[in-house]
C-alpha cells in the first residue's frame, strides 16, 4: 500500500508512521478479542454445567440412584440380611457415604460447579457416569472423539456440496429471475418447514423398505468391506439417503434466501455503472456482486460448519448414523452430565475460534471493517 | 454557437420515436413516450422537468441501462448516425457501453463498489474497452484524470469510503472522461452536495467541455445551476419532450406554456416578484390523457388541445404545443403525426 503514497512528502510522513501502530492495533484488537471471546466460553460452558446437572438436581438423582444399587447389592448378601434393622441402615449408610466421597458428592455443588469448570476448560474431560465408547473405553474424550468422523464424513460432506450447490443455483436464479425454474424454486421453498429427518422418515419407507434398492441405515454393510475403496463405495452408498433428506428440506429455502440476496445486491448502483461501463456480465457477477458480499457469504458458511460438528441427535437417529449426535442423545437420556459437557466444551471452543477466525478473514477481505476503532490517518 | 450549424453536422445524438415503457403492479407506466431529440457535436443540453417526468428513464433507455420490469422498448437511437438500437447487447456492450457513451449517474455516493479501490474502478472500462493498454498505461491515464477533475492523486488507491461526497462525484466524473467518449450523460451530478461543492464541480465541467469538446446531456432539475453550462435546453413533461430549443432563446422567452410557468418558478437573484407554481400535478403516467398531457394545468387550453400536438419547428426551436401552429415552419420527427394545417 505504501508504494502508491510517493506522490507528497505530508503523506509520506503519515504513511511511514501508520504500519507501526496499524500492527500494534492489531496486536491489541486481537488480545481483546480473545479475552472476549475467551470469557464467552466460560460462561457459556458454565450455564452449561448448571443446566446439564438441573441445577443440582441430577445430584439427589444419583445420590437416590447410589443408595438404591448399595440397597439392592446388600439386600443380595445373607450375612447382611441377619442384621437388625438399625445395623443394616448403618450399613447401607455408611457404605453410601463412601460411594458419594469417591464421586465426590460430599461436597456442596456450588464448588464442584467450579471444580467441573475448571477441568472443562483445561479440556480434562474426564471419565463418563455410565457410558461407554465404541471401543469399550469410559474417557470422554474417547467417547467423543471415536464418533467424530462419522459425523463429519456425513455432515461436512452434505454441507460442503449443499453450500456450493446453493450459491451455484442461486446466481444462477438471480440472473434468470422470474424464468420458471426461479418460480419453481420459490413455490418450493415451504418444503424447507420440515427438519430432514421428517423427509429422512419417507425417504427410507420409498427407498428401503418399498423399492429396496437403499439401506435403511448405519454407516457400513454387516460385515464391512476389508478393501478401502470398497469401504469408500460402501459408505457413500449409505450417505445417499441421509443427503437426499438434508437437501430437500434446506435447499429450497437457502436458494430462495440466496437468490433473493443477490437480486438486492445486483441493484445496487454500483452494478449499474459497471454494466454501463460495458463491464462483462461474468465480470460483473464476480466483482460487482459476489465480492461485496463475499462477508457475507464466508460467515454463513463458516456458521454452517460449526452446526456440523455437533450432527443432529434426532437425524443420526433415523438414520441409525453412528455419529455424535446420537452420543450426545443418550447422554441427555442417560444424565450422563460429563458427556454432555465435555461435548459442549468442544463445541464452544470450536465457536470461539471461528468467530476469531471469520474477525481476521472480514479484515482481510472488506477494507471498510478497519482494525481496531477505524480512525484512519 | 449560433444554432445555423445544427442543421448541418450531423448530430452525435438522435432519438426517433423512443419508448420506454415499464410493467408495474398497478399498470404500464408510460416513463418515456415517444421521444424525438438530437444534440449537436460540442454541445451541452439540458434535461429539465419535475420529479418523475422521464428525465432520467430517458436516459436509461439512450444507455440502454434496463431494469426487469420492462414493458416495452422501441425506437432509434442514433450515435454518431449509427441506430444503436440494432446493436446487440455484446456488440453494444463493447462498442458503445463507455466507449462512445459514458454516464455520470444520480448518487455518486453509490456508484463505486465499496470493496475496489478506486483507482481499478477509474481504470476498469479503459482495460475493458481498449485491448492494447497495460494496467500501468491504464493508471497512469487515471492519475491524469484525476488532476484534471482535481481529486489529489494520493487518493487514487483508496478505498471510496474513505473519500468525501464531493470527491467521489469528481472520481465519478473522471471515471466517465477516461475513454474519451463522444457523449457524456450526467444525471443530476450535483444534487446531492452542498452549493460550494456544486459550483466546483460545475466549473470542473465546464473546463473539460471547453477543452475536449465532449457533448453533455445534463439531466437535472436544479435550472439555476446548469443554465451555467447549457447551449441547449430541453424540457420534459410526464414523459413526453415537450420543448427543446438553444439556451439563449430558451431562458430569455420559453415558448411552451410549461416551460414558461418552471421558469417562473425559478427564483431569481434580483427582482422581488414573488414565485409562481404551477397548480395541479403532473398526470399519472399509468394511464395519461390522450391529448396534450399539460392541457388540464394550462392557462391557454382551447379546443385543440384535446388532440396530442405534434413538436412543431418554430426556427429552430421545437415545440410541443398547438398554440404555435400557425406560425411553425414544419414538424419534426415521427410523430404519430395528427395531420397539421391541411
Amino acid at each position: 500500500m505504501a508504494e502508491h503514497e510517493s506522490s507528497s512528502s505530508t503523506v509520506q510522513t503519515q504513511k511511514r508512521a501508520r504500519p507501526q501502530s496499524t500492527w500494534e492495533r492489531l496486536l491489541r484488537y486481537t488480545v481483546v478479542r480473545l479475552v472476549t471471546l475467551f470469557i464467552t466460553v466460560v460462561i457459556g460452558v458454565y450455564l452449561t454445567i448448571l443446566i446439564a446437572n438441573m441445577g443440582g438436581y441430577v445430584d439427589e438423582i444419583r445420590r437416590s440412584q447410589i443408595r438404591e444399587q448399595i440397597a439392592i447389592r446388600l439386600q443380595n448378601d445373607p450375612a447382611f440380611r441377619a442384621l437388625p434393622p438399625e445395623e443394616r441402615q448403618k450399613r447401607i449408610d455408611a457404605e453410601v457415604a463412601v460411594e458419594e466421597k469417591r464421586l465426590g458428592l460430599d461436597k456442596p455443588f456450588l464448588v464442584r460447579s467450579f471444580n467441573y469448570l475448571k477441568h472443562a476448560l483445561t479440556l480434562d474431560l474426564g471419565r463418563s457416569e455410565n457410558m461407554t465408547s465404541d471401543s469399550g473405553s469410559r474417557q470422554v474424550r474417547l467417547i467423543l472423539l471415536e464418533r467424530l468422523p462419522a459425523t463429519l464424513v456425513l455432515f461436512g460432506t452434505s454441507q460442503i456440496v449443499l453450500f456450493a450447490l446453493t450459491l451455484y443455483i442461486a446466481l444462477y436464479l438471480s440472473r434468470h429471475y422470474g424464468s420458471w425454474l426461479d418460480r419453481l424454486f420459490v413455490a418450493l421453498s415451504p418444503l424447507s418447514s420440515a427438519p430432514g429427518w421428517f423427509y429422512g422418515i419417507f425417504l427410507i419407507i420409498v427407498f428401503a423398505a418399498w423399492l429396496k434398492i437403499l439401506p435403511f441405515g448405519g454407516m457400513v454393510s454387516v460385515p464391512p468391506p476389508e478393501n478401502p475403496i470398497r469401504y469408500a463405495l460402501d459408505v457413500a452408498y449409505h450417505m445417499i439417503l441421509p443427503m437426499m433428506a438434508m437437501t430437500l428440506s434446506s435447499i429450497f429455502i437457502s436458494v430462495y434466501s440466496w437468490r433473493t440476496f443477490f437480486l438486492i445486491f445486483s441493484s445496487e448502483d454500483y452494478v449499474e455503472m459497471a454494466k454501463a461501463k460495458g463491464v462483462h456480465p461474468r465480470a460483473i457477477e464476480r466483482r460487482y456482486i459476489l465480492r461485496p458480499t463475499l462477508p457475507t457469504i464466508i460467515t454463513s458458511f463458516a456458521l454452517g460448519v460449526i452446526g456440523v460438528w455437533m450432527g443432529a441427535p434426532i437425524f443420526e437417529t433415523i438414520f441409525n448414523w453412528p455419529g455424535l449426535g446420537r452420543v450426545l442423545f443418550q447422554a441427555v437420556q442417560l444424565f450422563d452430565t460429563p458427556v454432555i459437557v465435555g461435548a459442549t466444551v468442544i463445541f464452544a471452543y470450536l465457536l470461539a475460534l471461528t468467530v476469531f477466525l471469520l474477525d481476521i478473514i472480514y479484515a482481510i477481505v472488506d477494507p471498510r471493517v478497519s482494525v481496531g476503532g477505524g480512525q484512519r490517518a | 454557437m449560433s444554432a445555423q450549424s445544427s442543421t448541418s453536422a450531423q448530430p452525435v445524438l438522435k432519438t426517433e420515436d423512443l419508448v420506454l415503457y415499464f410493467r408495474t403492479t398497478k399498470g404500464v407506466v408510460q416513463a418515456v413516450d415517444h421521444v424525438d431529440f438530437e444534440l449537436d457535436e460540442g454541445r451541452a443540453v439540458v434535461v429539465i422537468g419535475e420529479s418523475g417526468c422521464g428525465k432520467t428513464s430517458f436516459a436509461k433507455a439512450v444507455l440502454r441501462l434496463l431494469p426487469r420490469n420492462v414493458d416495452t422498448y422501441t425506437g432509434r437511437v442514433y450515435l454518431d448516425g449509427e441506430d444503436i438500437m440494432e446493436l446487440d447487447d455484446e456488440e453494444f456492450r463493447l462498442r458503445i457501453r463507455w466507449a462512445k457513451m459514458s454516464l455520470v449517474p444520480q448518487a455518486a455516493m453509490n456508484a463505486l463498489n465499496p470493496v475496489l479501490r478506486v483507482s481499478d474502478q477509474v481504470a476498469e472500462p479503459l482495460l475493458i474497452h481498449d485491448r492494447q493498454v497495460t494496467k500501468e498505461e491504464a493508471f497512469e491515464r487515471a492519475r491524469e484524470m484525476f488532476g484534471y477533475v482535481g481529486v489529489p492523486e494520493s487518493f487514487l488507491h483508496r478505498y471510496p469510503f474513505e473519500l468525501s461526497g464531493g470527491m467521489r462525484q469528481r472520481v465519478a466524473i473522471a471515471m466517465a472522461l477516461i475513454t474519451r467518449p463522444r457523449l457524456i450523460i450526467l444525471d443530476e451530478p450535483t444534487s446531492a452536495l452542498d452549493v460550494l461543492t456544486q459550483a466546483n464541480i460545475m466549473n470542473v465541467l465546464k473546463k473539460i467541455k471547453w477543452e475536449t469538446g465532449t457533448s453533455y446531456m445534463l439531466i437535472t432539475h436544479d435550472v439555476a445551476t446548469s443554465s451555467e453550462l447549457a447551449d441547449d435546453v430541453a424540457v420534459m413533461y410526464a414523459g413526453q419532450m415537450v420543448e427543446n430549443s438553444d439556451a439563449e432563446s430558451f431562458f430569455s422567452e420559453p415558448l411552451h406554456p410549461y416551460a414558461k410557468m418552471l421558469m417562473a418558478a425559478v427564483p431569481k437573484l434580483r427582482g422581488d416578484e414573488e414565485l409562481e407554481f404551477i397548480p395541479g400535478q403532473p398526470p399519472s403516467l399509468l394511464n395519461p390523457p390522450s391529448g396534450c398531457r399539460f392541457a388540464d394545468r394550462c392557462p391557454f387550453r382551447f379546443e385543440k388541445c384535446d388532440e396530442d400536438p405534434p413538436l412543431f419547428l418554430v426556427g429552430d426551436r421545437k415545440v410541443k404545443c398547438w398554440l404555435f401552429e400557425k406560425e411553425a415552419q414544419g414538424v419534426y420527427g415521427t410523430q404519430p403525426a395528427v395531420a397539421t394545417g391541411d
